[in-house]
């Protein structure tokens, strides 16, 4: 095992596999910066180029790319509040707050941080996991991943301002965005649901142009009206010093990072909970980590625990993502879905053959997102503070370059003018909320896990009737999900004032 | 000197240019073809589009360029509606989707604003046989043992309108084999899943997609719809276990456009020259060695079925009486 796993490295490191690696690392740098062009379509667009590759250099190429769009998609989030990928959105609550502040620099230094050792953990919770993947996996049926999505609900507490009110507008937000989830044509009957007599909505609301109205163009507004720059008016030597902060402060947390690149890895490993929970769970948990009710409203207002979190979160998920993909041959995801497509095209047979005689190739994939991540992160600090720079020029110079981005990038889901409608409904949306001072995090984890709610929990009870509630995982989840209701209120009475008595 | 050289090339030009009147440039020469594909990318429909993409060119007179646009949207009806009534028909369109939508005519399904019989038919790329298969530790050999047994089988399935959900459903209730349909799984790879744990006992789907998991002796087939592949042909057949003639017409309903699996067509109005240059074109080139080399590799099977046999599977499903149409509609919807 211990042969296997240096073997890979070596693999990697040949200079043929390290030279399409590069170059997919490449692709996906920008393919992670442009919202809306996401990973998934750019490997579909890959595929045909590893015809004629060996599989280590193949999956050099197709993984190292994939293995960086999370990472500078969270670079788009921060510096412009437009999510650069479905997956990087919740590194704009804080991220782009901070930016605000002018503390771009730092954020970015942040979300890269975290980026790293998430994706080093995840890759090594791959590692690690290989002799246990099949019992873990199985373990998890229809029953057991419907209550992981209550769980992620649960998470709504720690997404809501405090207090009585707060938390009803947090749960009412979540509300919604599970009403928004059942538009389209539902699985169990058929029926289309809200779809307002119009084709684009048969397949429901697409992620991509949601997202990004909810958040960029509330930002956008904000930015018109302020007149200034994205950073204000601070002067701009203030912003130079920022990157190598945000990296210390990334060990500075380390342990909340760690514990977010778990969660992010987990989430991961569960076929069909999709790549968007994981950062929210993330940040939900990062919210945690306030000492005192202080420190809890400097969430959202530019806290770097909230950058580190879902920045860790989004890119360890990558490496258990892998997991099922490997072990079973069945995606976590769509890229993962994609990429299956890659191993079928290189003749490799996903199964348990991949844990046994092909351990090596998948040690080389776990050292691909290892080194495809270093190289990123390397590379982007060496011109972040330039970046940084950009939120001091004026906003009338930066709207029109933010607005083709954003639409560009929604229109890219279907390529349907619907997507810049969606855009721009959920834009007044997302306005609406954030001049009412309700908050938009529980809005999207509703909308991203209604489905996946809805559609297991229908299974459960068809399957096993009233049997799933007894199973001993789904009551360990239930106790989990009750915790994390919970927990906002018991850590409000712990806290004195300004006292931190856990770090 | 010069001068009279620039004379007699001008002479000879004009010597010449009768004769390249007379070749004919392709109306194709330096243009591009656009192949419009209902789905996002990633799925069989636009793998194979991708495919025939590439190697088009080569057997298109005049080499254009052929690019791929993925118009998703509604089970590829918005991609079948826009081929149909804006893409221009100069031959530069070709259209791509769902093998159901005839059956969305039958059925009228609100938002058709086509009407497939009149599309410019180029053909189908491949034919889609849908298999049952059951789990291999379960005690039944074949779809015999199954339906004897007596006893509850699981099925999970992603929806109405797939055939992970419809050839299921005719089986159990045309058949009467007892299955219990679980439907709500994300995608064919989530039931594999659900197979692996056990949640469920089977499932049905294109044989393509499930051969990995009987190779893997995860599952093994036991019934399949009219179209068949090698490797399956001895399988059992639903419509010939049909006892009523209306059962039998139902399931031959829902298997026809599988022999139309992956459909071509150009927009109505394309002229007819240019739409036989183009079966032409995809008749070679899913001959083409270089091609059936990559589509092996992808574990694809390409196999042209020209235009005018695929309108006549159309024009059975379309014609069908109303009673078995009505029949139909109460199993089937449409859907992806």
């Amino acid at each position: 095992m211990i042969d296997a796993f240096l073997d890979g490295l070596l693999l990697v490191l040949q200079w043929k596999a390290l030279a399409f690696m590069l170059l997919g690392v490449g692709l996906g740098f920008w393919v992670g910066l442009l919202p809306g062009l996401g990973g998934a379509t750019t490997l579909a667009l890959m595929l045909p180029f590893i015809y004629t590759m060996q599989p280590v250099e193949a999956f050099a190429f197709l993984l190292g790319m994939h293995a960086v769009v999370a990472t500078t998609g969270d670079i788009t989030s921060v510096l412009f509040g437009v999510p650069g990928e479905a997956t990087t959105a919740a590194t704009i609550l804080d991220g782009y707050a901070m930016t605000k502040k002018g503390e771009a620099g730092r954020a970015l230094g942040a979300a890269l941080g975290s980026s790293l050792v998430g994706a080093l953990v995840g890759a090594f919770a791959l590692a690690l996991a290989i002799p246990i993947v099949r019992p873990l996996v199985l373990t998890f049926g229809s029953p057991e991943l419907f209550m992981l999505a209550i769980v992620g609900l649960a998470f709504i507490a720690s997404l809501s301002a405090q207090g009585g009110r707060g938390m009803l507008r947090g749960f009412l937000a979540g509300g919604l965005g599970l009403l928004f989830a059942t538009v389209g044509q539902d699985p169990q009957a058929g029926v289309a649901r809200f779809t307002l007599d119009t084709l684009y909505l048969w397949q429901g609301l697409e992620l991509v142009p949601v997202l990004v109205g909810i958040f960029a163009i509330p930002e956008i507004i904000d930015l018109v009206v302020r007149g200034t720059s994205i950073a204000g008016d601070l002067p701009p030597g203030r912003l130079n010093k920022g990157a190598f902060e945000g990296l210390k402060d990334t060990f500075r947390h380390f342990g909340l990072t760690i514990r977010c690149s778990l969660i992010g890895t987990f989430i991961g490993i569960m076929p069909g909970l999709g790549g968007a929970v994981a950062q929210w769970m993330a940040y939900g948990h990062a919210t945690q980590s306030a000492r005192n009710a202080e420190e809890r409203k400097g969430f959202g207002a530019g806290d770097v625990r909230g950058v580190l979190g879902p920045g860790a979160a989004n890119n360890s998920k990558e490496g258990g993502s892998l997991i099922p993909t490997v072990a079973f041959g069945v995606p976590g995801s769509t890229s993962m879905a994609i990429l299956l497509g890659g191993f079928v095209l290189l003749g490799l047979v996903p199964g348990p053959d991949m844990l046994t005689t092909h351990l090596t190739l998948t040690f080389s994939m776990v050292w691909t997102i290892v080194v495809a991540n270093v190289i990123t992160v390397a590379a982007s600090f060496l011109f972040l503070n330039r970046l940084a720079k950009l939120t001091t020029v004026r906003g009338h110079m930066l709207i029109p370059v933010i607005l083709v981005l954003v639409f560009v990038g929604s229109f890219t889901a279907n390529n349907n003018y619907g997507d810049l409608v969606v855009t721009l409904v959920f834009g007044g949306i997302g306005y609406l909320m954030v001049v009412a001072g309700w908050p938009r995090a529980p809005f999207v984890l509703g909308l991203v896990l209604g489905k996946i709610a809805e559609n297991y929990l229908y299974i459960s009870v068809a399957r096993y009737g009233a049997a799933w509630l007894s199973r001993p995982v789904v009551l360990v989840l239930l106790a989990l999900a009750l915790v994390v209701v919970v927990y906002p209120f018991i850590q409000s009475r712990r806290r004195g004032p300004g006292k931190g008595a856990h770090a | 000197m010069r001068h009279t050289h620039a004379l007699f090339a001008v002479f000879g030009l004009a010597l010449c240019a009768p004769q390249y009147g007379l070749a004919q440039p392709s109306p194709y020469a330096g243009k591009t073809i656009t192949m419009v594909v209902g789905y996002k990318p990633g799925g069989g429909y636009d793998a194979t589009a991708r495919l025939l993409a590439r190697h088009l060119p080569d057997h298109i007179p005049g080499k254009p360029t052929v690019i791929v646009q993925n118009m998703p949207g509604a089970n590829s009806l918005i991609a079948a509606n826009h081929v149909y009534g804006a893409a221009k028909p100069d031959g530069l369109t070709i259209g791509t989707f769902n093998r159901n939508l005839p059956i969305a005519q039958l059925t009228g399904v609100a938002g058709v604003k086509f009407d497939m019989t009149k599309f410019a038919w180029i053909g189908s790329a491949s034919s889609e046989s849908t298999i049952l298969a059951i789990r291999t530790d379960l005690p039944y050999n074949s779809f015999e043992d199954m339906k004897k047994s007596g006893k509850e089988i699981v099925i999970g399935a992603t929806g109405p309108g797939a055939n992970t959900y419809d050839f299921p459903l005719l089986i159990k209730d045309l058949l009467g084999v007892k299955l219990k349909i679980v439907s709500g799984y994300s995608s064919s790879s989530d039931i594999m899943l659900a197979i692996e744990r056990k949640e469920a006992d089977g499932r049905a789907g294109s044989y393509s997609s499930i051969l990995p998991f009987i190779d893997r002796k995860l599952v093994r087939p036991v019934i399949r719809a009219r179209a068949t592949e090698p490797g399956i042909e001895k399988l059992p057949v639903d419509e010939d276990l049909a006892s009523t003639p209306r059962a039998k017409a139902i399931m031959a309903l829902r298997s026809a456009p599988e022999v139309i699996g992956r459909p071509y067509v150009m927009p109505p109005g394309t002229p007819d020259a240019m739409v036989k240059a183009m079966r032409e074109a995809f008749a070679k080139a899913i001959k083409d060695p270089k091609l059936i080399a990559e589509a092996k590799k992808a574990k694809m099977d390409l196999e042209f079925v020209p235009g005018d046999e695929a309108l006549k599977v159309i024009k059975e499903v379309l014609t069908q009486p109303k009673d078995i149409v009505d029949e139909f509609s109460k199993y089937i919807k449409f859907g992806e």
